[in-house]
């Protein structure tokens, strides 16, 4: 009998491991897909300055203003690492967009399958790009189902922040960032190059699995170059010329601070 | 013992059988049937993507049916067939705005929906780039469909007829908003009007009365600027002249651009079917043709934003509005509107 169980249940765990295994590369309501194989994790690790974000705590930006954050969320694809050494450059997973979602860090991993090389930078974009804003129905972290797309006026938002703050003006103290926009002068698609840190490589080699963390800090939304006071401009949910200028803020919000070959 | 070992042994046999059958996404012959986009005499090729979500027999049926369900509504009661009635040419007949969730009405003229393929850009606006979200925009908009995206996906989920429909049109087990809105689409391309009395003129299968003779020649004259064929419309957003609304403060064209030159600015709506689509403009504020002559040839609202062909307003005669009337009545396509392949289901 204790024999019997014993098969049921590797008969029921080998079932569910096939029910699994046809899954498609879909993310449902998540964000972020899984890749089939890969050999570099990417952890886009939410912070405010360099203090790791929790959405239930109160933050300072540059102007002495508190805030606290309750969605900070951007779409990162067309990733390319470098090495300026050799003037190398690698596009990878060109089709692939990724949707960061400070949520929880399970929605902050990007994974990838990179060439064995070794790198000294990386690029990408953060957004979507032009022909995706342009072309349908899309699925996956495209999926409008993530709230991640105008429907007033056609177009995806490229990064979210979301919060309260006591200086904002607006109802509830409320903050929102909604920056988008892919057309013409005021696009808001950023490609940040990030250097790493001092004497670091990215080595892939055949076979090995690199681990990479990048800071993205809220901080950086509010100044350098362009001034964002919460008490002036409590919110921005449209396409335009104040939307350009966040947008040119947060390309500068990343870091790269670790690399684990 | 015996049994349930045997059982389990089943189980086991089954076990490959299954996993070959969940992985296929079809079974040749048996996928859904393709459907033909038929281009009318004298149309111009279509302007949508029909490579990027090919027509199917069973993705038109899928698209119909979504069309005329309120499940795609917060409460159940508003189906896109609501506001957009096939015997009104898909406006909502009768009505300067729409009735929406909880009692509230729309902002703006529900238009017709016909020969959309031809259309790059949706609503007054334009707002919308793309005839596959279109749908997107009257589904969440809170005074009308007043849904969650995410919830009508996980409504058509728990609904069996749903899954197998989904199945039949798109070959997989998984429903999401791709699939929703790509069979909305299919069904919404497929509504094309081109049978009108107009059009049967044309290709020399009918005459025009002497009355519309007249009035066709003073509408290429004195109204096509705009109203361009074969759609009556170049698909352009003009200001003509109609002084802001004071309650509804809507300044159109303005709102997505963000370009003051755009205020005021609406697109020129089709007059294909304009006997059945009254009341008119953007706004619903004219009910009759002598209202919206009116405007055109006395009352418009001359600002720096007005459209360059209106700066001396419209002349015409007595006799002309008569004519064009009678010409304008030509345009109604009985046909569409009573096509059953577009008929609720």
């Amino acid at each position: 009998m204790k024999k019997l169980s014993f098969s049921i249940v590797i008969t029921v765990i080998s079932l569910l491991c096939l029910a699994g295994s046809c899954k498609k590369e879909t993310s449902g309501s998540g964000s972020i897909k899984p890749v089939d194989s890969f050999n570099l994790v990417i952890y886009f690790k939410p912070v405010a300055d360099s203090v790791l974000l929790h959405y239930d705590s109160t933050y300072t930006n540059y102007w002495k203003e508190k805030y606290s954050v309750s969605n900070f969320r951007y779409y990162i694809s067309h990733i390319n690492l470098i090495n300026t050494d050799s003037n190398v450059t690698k596009q990878i997973n060109d089709e692939k967009y990724f949707l960061v979602d400070a949520v929880d860090s399970l929605h902050c991993l990007v994974k990838l399958s990179v060439a064995p090389f070794r790198y000294n930078r990386i690029s990408f974009t953060i957004g979507v790009d032009s022909a995706h804003n342009v072309s349908g129905a899309q699925t996956g972290a495209l999926d409008p189902i993530n709230g991640m797309f105008w429907t007033w006026n056609s177009g995806y938002v490229m990064a979210k922040l979301e919060g309260r703050s006591s200086k904002s003006s607006l109802v509830n103290n409320k903050m929102e960032y909604h920056i988008g926009g892919f057309a013409g002068p005021t696009s808001v698609l950023r490609q940040p190059t990030l250097l790493f840190p001092f004497g670091k490589y990215l080595e892939i080699g055949v076979g090995s699995k690199a681990k990479m963390t990048i800071t993205a800090s809220t901080n950086a939304w509010f100044y350098n170059p362009h001034e964002l006071k919460i008490a002036n401009t409590p919110s921005c949910t449209t396409p335009g010329q104040m939307a350009w200028s966040i947008a040119e803020n947060y390309s500068k919000m990343f870091t790269v601070t670790t690399i684990t070959n | 013992m015996h049994k349930q070992l045997v059982v389990i042994l089943g189980f086991v046999a089954m076990v490959p059988a299954t996993q070959v059958n969940s992985c296929k996404k079809t079974t040749p012959g048996q996928g859904p049937t393709p459907l033909s986009f038929v281009t009318p005499p004298g149309f111009p090729p279509p302007q949508y993507n029909f490579a990027g979500n090919p027509l199917t027999k069973q993705g038109f049926e899928l698209g119909r049916k979504l069309f005329y369900d309120g499940i795609l509504s917060k409460d159940g009661n508003f189906p896109c067939a609501s506001c957009h009635q096939q015997f009104a040419a898909f406006c909502t007949y009768d009505h300067d705005f729409s009735h929406g969730y909880k009692d509230q009405f729309s902002t703006r003229n529900a238009p017709g929906l016909f020969n959309l393929a031809w259309q790059k850009e949706f609503m007054w606006d334009g707002g919308i780039n793309n005839l596959e979200v279109q749908a997107l925009a009257p589904l969440t908009a809170h005074n009308e469909m007043a849904e969650d995206i995410g919830h009508v996906i996980e409504k058509l989920k728990a609904d069996t007829v749903y899954r197998t429909l989904f199945k039949a049109a798109f070959g997989e087990d998984d429903i999401n908003s791709q699939k929703m809105l790509r069979a909305l689409a299919q069904f919404m391309v497929m509504l094309v009007s081109a049978d009108s009395k107009y059009d049967r003129v044309k290709q020399g299968r009918a005459v025009f009365t002497p009355t519309e003779e007249s009035g066709y020649t003073i509408f290429r004259a004195k109204c096509a600027g705009c109203h361009a064929e074969p759609f009556f419309t170049d698909f352009s957003y003009r200001n003509t002249g109609l002084p802001l609304h004071p309650q509804l403060k809507d300044y159109g064209r303005m709102k997505i651009t963000a370009d003051s030159a755009d205020s005021l600015k609406f697109k020129v709506p089709s007059l294909r079917n304009v006997a059945l689509s009254f009341p008119y403009m953007h706004d619903g504020r004219f009910y009759t043709f002598d209202q919206v002559l009116q405007h055109y040839t006395t009352r418009l609202v001359k600002s720096p934003g007005l459209d360059p062909l209106l700066t001396n307003m419209i002349t015409l005669s007595a006799a002309d509005k008569v004519n064009i009337k009678a010409f304008l009545k030509t345009l109604t396509d009985s046909a569409f509107v009573k096509d059953k392949r577009f008929a609720q289901p």
